[in-house]
């Protein structure tokens, strides 16, 4: 009658389907004429973005693959994806299938600080721009990791063109899946910085720091990756204030 | 509210007190335990569960030589099979709570309403011993009758699963649902942001709350302020549920409390940094760092209410990011300055009161500062446990630790996270409730005692510098307390001076200190704390001899940590004794003295006085203010046609009392005083109160002073 003991912090109290790794990903080097095509089109995106145009490519089509399709994790992946919405739970990621971009954010848990700074800096529109967009959304542990408490106010609330700067660090134009970043093996941020992106276990590393823990929620217009810290250039201030409670 | 119904409760026996956690009896080998005797050695038994509110406590019989115990969880359907993994939730550790001998453990951090199993084990070190026999149980479904109007309101938290934290514009839907579909409630606008959202508090009561801030106050109320951070969400959710329980329940313990007293809730004074999800205001000001000097509108507000409302017991909640700290970090008002019956009282309710029903529950409570806490848990008169404190208010701190740590292992899940600090908020507040209810006389009479002594004017001034947190022997929640923070010596003045005298500048002037750079005057601040003024030919006098003796130095004094203005320090002017007939003009301050002969004051005059005895009639006429404290008086008092204050606490008179005519919208204070005679009050401008501090009169009460 005793079930095995699982460390591992899974949700409960739902129907769980048994979990498959999301097929299309750096971690199956297999599935090869997908990835060319991808390639490709990633490619043509990225240069017209270095070009300076904005936007490239709407969304690539995905590539189909029927286990994918059979599976319920909404198309998402990454080793946070099951501690956030699953299922049929508010938030789940296919429920967000048909919402813009900054409506998305503010059903993903963990991405209460982005939104804060999306909300603050009025970015609401540029995030719903036509040619689409792809997120790397910081979590709120990332954030909490890079800014004091004082500091994460500061940019808040008085220096929010510093704040905007660091959002356009996060924000690609055109909508990518990770696994088309991982193709193109780097990425041009808003802020025209390049971050190279490698594979790394069964997720991507960005640039230096970050790691993609739940990627590709699909959105209207866009993608978003949740990457578990935050990019740009700013100092590191976090640990600097007395507590942050009380 | 909690509804207690034991779902699976393995039955329990002398058998398993016999028995003992080593011996194997003689079951089959694979045959399941039950769960009163161990089938194998070390098992744990007796396991049960009992659910409340989004928690289910699981207790247990202790197993000899456990140094922890991991409380696992798996998810099951309606015929008790699992849909999901087994998942440690919980590691139970002898430092949660204070009776090691019935160990508990507050599951919490799932879905209210879902069926889970239940089991636990005993570690030796790391060695894991067998899990005892499981207990089943459904958790509760968010409270409320789904069919029946009001029950059936939910927040957007409960409604998003945790998801999402309810937005300002679902509170205000919310909370005005409430406000129409229950007469027990009554939601005032206490102020405004600086952005312009409203304030909102519920003030409950049974069959419905008094109708003025005046009668509430005369019910001794008990306070919950919710939300001031507002990257702190948890506590305001549990606000908002216990708003709709006090609203709609009829569970005959809900029933009782509101019949007795009067429950004040502000869910949300910061809303602009709730909607930014910014710590500090819309301003960036912390606003628990703005109590004392109230610049914020906010801050103002819920002052104002304190003032008008005289809660005696209170809560602040709070979420602290110390992974290692107990669940519910908890913390009395330790500023010196605080009376000694305050925060003894309030030390009562934490660690006598709060940390029994931790126990019983499965919640762990500790003293702030806990477990490597750092620097915090001082004594700061601007946070608003110390500011309550030093205005008499029984009360404490609430943190919600805001990740799992070590003891919730299942907290990767944010909803889980989240549900697991809002419920445990919710218990906590059910908690003060029931402390209110079950203490209310010894609170009152704490607080009593506190403003006699405060307005005595007694002892040192200390500006800043907290009272000690006596830490325990470990194994215990306070075993870890937070930094000792003894005031400096250039934070002391052991010579308190009778009052602080401000320019007209100082008290009217424009101040900078605002919301965009515009700042209320100091008068509209000493207004909104409530103390006594008295405006002078020379300027304006604050007299220390009033109940919150203890704050004004720290606002007024040059050698505060964090003053508004550097007041001039008014030292007495008359002590020991004195014989014959004094006329007092000008501005007289009598401490430590004896005056044998009448005292008349002047016209114009102010008379302040403290620890003093007087022999003959005190008359006063047309003063600019009569302030006394802790006073004897052998003779009549008559206080006549006063342009200012009046205030009278803890003296002692035996003679007749008579205040007439007294004008100005400031309520004479009769508070806490021994009349041996009769007490007359007619004519004043404004009824005299006693602050809830009745005083005692051997003769008949008239007038304006009837009931005081």
């Amino acid at each position: 009658m005793s079930e095995p003991h699982r460390a591992a912090a899974v949700p409960t109290g739902r129907p769980r389907r048994p979990h498959r790794p999301t097929p299309v990903g750096p971690h199956r080097p297999r599935v090869r004429r997908p990835l060319r095509l991808t390639l490709l089109a990633a490619t043509v995106a990225l240069a017209a973005v270095a070009a300076g145009c904005s936007g490239g490519d709407p969304d690539a089509p995905d590539t189909p693959d029927p286990a994918a399709a059979a599976t319920a994790t909404g198309g998402v992946s990454g080793p946070l994806c099951a501690s956030l919405p699953t299922g049929t739970d508010p938030g789940n990621p296919e429920s967000l299938a048909g919402e813009p971009v900054d409506v998305a954010v503010r059903w993903i848990p963990v991405l209460t600080t982005f939104d804060a700074a999306v909300r603050a800096t009025g970015l609401a529109a540029e995030l719903r721009g036509a040619q689409g967009v792809t997120v790397l959304a910081p979590t709120d542990d990332a954030f909490a990791r890079k800014f004091s408490a004082s500091n994460l106010d500061e940019l808040l609330i008085h220096d929010r063109d510093t704040l905007r700067q660091l959002l356009r660090a996060h924000l690609v134009n055109g909508s990518y899946s990770l696994a088309e970043l991982v193709a193109a093996g780097s990425v041009t941020t808003m802020d025209g910085t390049r971050l190279t992106v490698a594979p790394a276990e069964s997720t991507a590393r960005i640039g230096d720091v970050a790691q993609a823990v739940c990627a590709d929620y699909r959105v209207a217009g866009g993608r978003i990756h949740l990457i578990d810290a935050v990019l740009g250039n700013l100092p590191t201030t976090a640990g600097r204030d007395d507590d942050p409670a009380h | 509210m909690r509804i207690r119904r034991p779902s699976v409760v393995v039955l329990s026996g002398l058998l398993a007190a016999t028995l003992g956690a080593v011996t194997a009896p003689s079951t089959a080998l694979g045959q399941p335990a039950s769960a009163t005797t161990a089938a194998e050695p070390n098992q744990v038994t007796n396991l049960t569960v009992t659910q409340a509110d989004g928690y289910a406590t699981l207790a247990w019989t202790p197993v000899e030589g456990a140094t922890d115990y991991q409380i696992e969880r798996t998810p099951v359907d309606a015929n008790d099979e699992p849909i999901g993994p087994s998942v440690v939730v919980g590691i139970w550790r002898p430092n949660r709570q204070i009776n090691n001998d019935s160990p508990t453990f507050a599951d919490a951090g799932f879905n209210p309403g879902d069926r889970f199993r239940w089991r636990v084990r005993a570690r030796f070190g790391t060695e894991e011993q067998p899990y005892s026999a499981p207990v089943t149980g459904t958790t509760l479904q968010p409270w409320g009758d789904p069919d029946v109007p009001g029950e059936n309101l939910r927040t957007q938290w409960e409604t998003t699963k945790a998801a999402q934290y309810t937005s300002d514009t679902n509170e205000y839907a919310y909370t005005a649902e409430i406000d129409r579909l229950s007469d027990r409630v009554r939601v005032v606008e206490i102020g405004r942001t600086v952005l312009g959202r409203p304030i909102n508090m519920f003030v409950f009561g049974y069959p419905t709350p008094p109708t003025t801030p005046e009668a509430v106050a005369a019910t001794s109320p008990v306070a919950i302020n919710c939300n001031v951070h507002g990257n702190e969400p948890g506590d305001r959710e549990a606000c908002l549920i216990m708003a709709r329980q006090l609203a709609f329940s009829n569970d005959p313990r809900i029933i009782d409390i509101l019949s007795h007293t009067t429950v004040l809730i502000v869910p949300t004074i910061n809303g602009d940094g709730r909607a930014a999800n910014t710590r500090g205001n819309s301003t960036g000001q912390d606003l628990n760092r703005d109590y004392s000097l109230i610049r914020q509108p906010e801050t103002a507000a819920f002052v104002r209410m304190v003032r008008d409302y005289r809660p005696i017991a209170s809560y602040d909640g709070h979420e602290y990011g110390n992974t290692r700290a107990g669940d519910l970090p908890m913390l009395p008002p330790r500023h010196q300055n605080v009376a000694q019956s305050i925060f003894d009282q309030s030390q009562d309710m934490i660690e006598g009161f709060m940390y029994a029903r931790g126990a019983e529950d499965g919640w762990w409570p500790c003293p702030y500062g806990c477990e490597g806490g750092g620097n915090v848990g001082l004594g700061e008169e601007t946070i608003l446990r110390n500011t309550l404190g030093l205005k008499n208010v029984v009360n404490s701190l609430l943190e919600l630790r805001s990740s799992g740590g070590q003891t919730r292992p299942d907290e990767g899940n944010t909803a889980n996270n989240r549900r697991r600090k809002t419920y445990s908020a919710l218990w906590t507040f059910h908690r003060l409730l029931d402390y209110h209810r079950a203490k209310a006389a010894e609170i009152k009479r704490a607080r009593a005692e506190a403003i006699g002594f405060q307005a005595s004017n007694s002892g040192r001034i200390v500006f800043r510098g907290s009272h000690p947190i006596p830490a325990r022997p470990a194994p215990h929640p306070a075993e870890a307390v937070p930094p000792l923070d003894e005031p400096r010596p250039d934070m002391i003045l052991d010579d308190a001076p009778c009052a602080y005298k401000l320019t007209p500048e100082q008290y009217l002037g424009a101040r900078t200190d605002g919301p965009g750079g515009v700042g209320a005057t100091l008068a509209e601040r000493i207004a909104a704390h409530g103390w006594k003024v008295v405006k002078a030919a020379d300027g304006y006098y604050v007299p220390l001899a009033q109940p919150e003796r203890g704050l004004i130095p720290l606002l007024l004094d040059a050698q505060g940590a964090e003053e508004w203005v550097g007041g001039q320090r008014v030292y007495p002017t008359l002590t020991g004794r004195h014989n014959g007939p004094l006329t007092v003009t000008g501005f007289t301050c009598i401490a430590d003295g004896t005056v044998n002969g009448p005292v008349t004051v002047q016209p114009g005059a102010t008379l302040v006085a403290y620890r003093t005895t007087f022999n003959g009639p005190v008359t006063a006429t047309g003063a600019a203010g009569v302030v006394l404290g802790d006073v004897t008086l052998h003779g009549p008092l008559q206080v006549a046609n006063s342009a200012g204050p009046v205030s009278l606490v803890g003296n002692t008179v035996s003679g007749p009392v008579n205040l007439v005519g007294n004008g100005g919208a400031d309520a004479p204070l009769v508070a806490g005083n021994t009349i041996d005679g009769p007490l007359s009050c007619t004519d004043n401008a404004a009824k005299p109160t006693a602050i809830e501090v009745p005083n005692s009169v051997k003769g008949p009460r008239s007038g304006q002073c009837a009931a005081l």
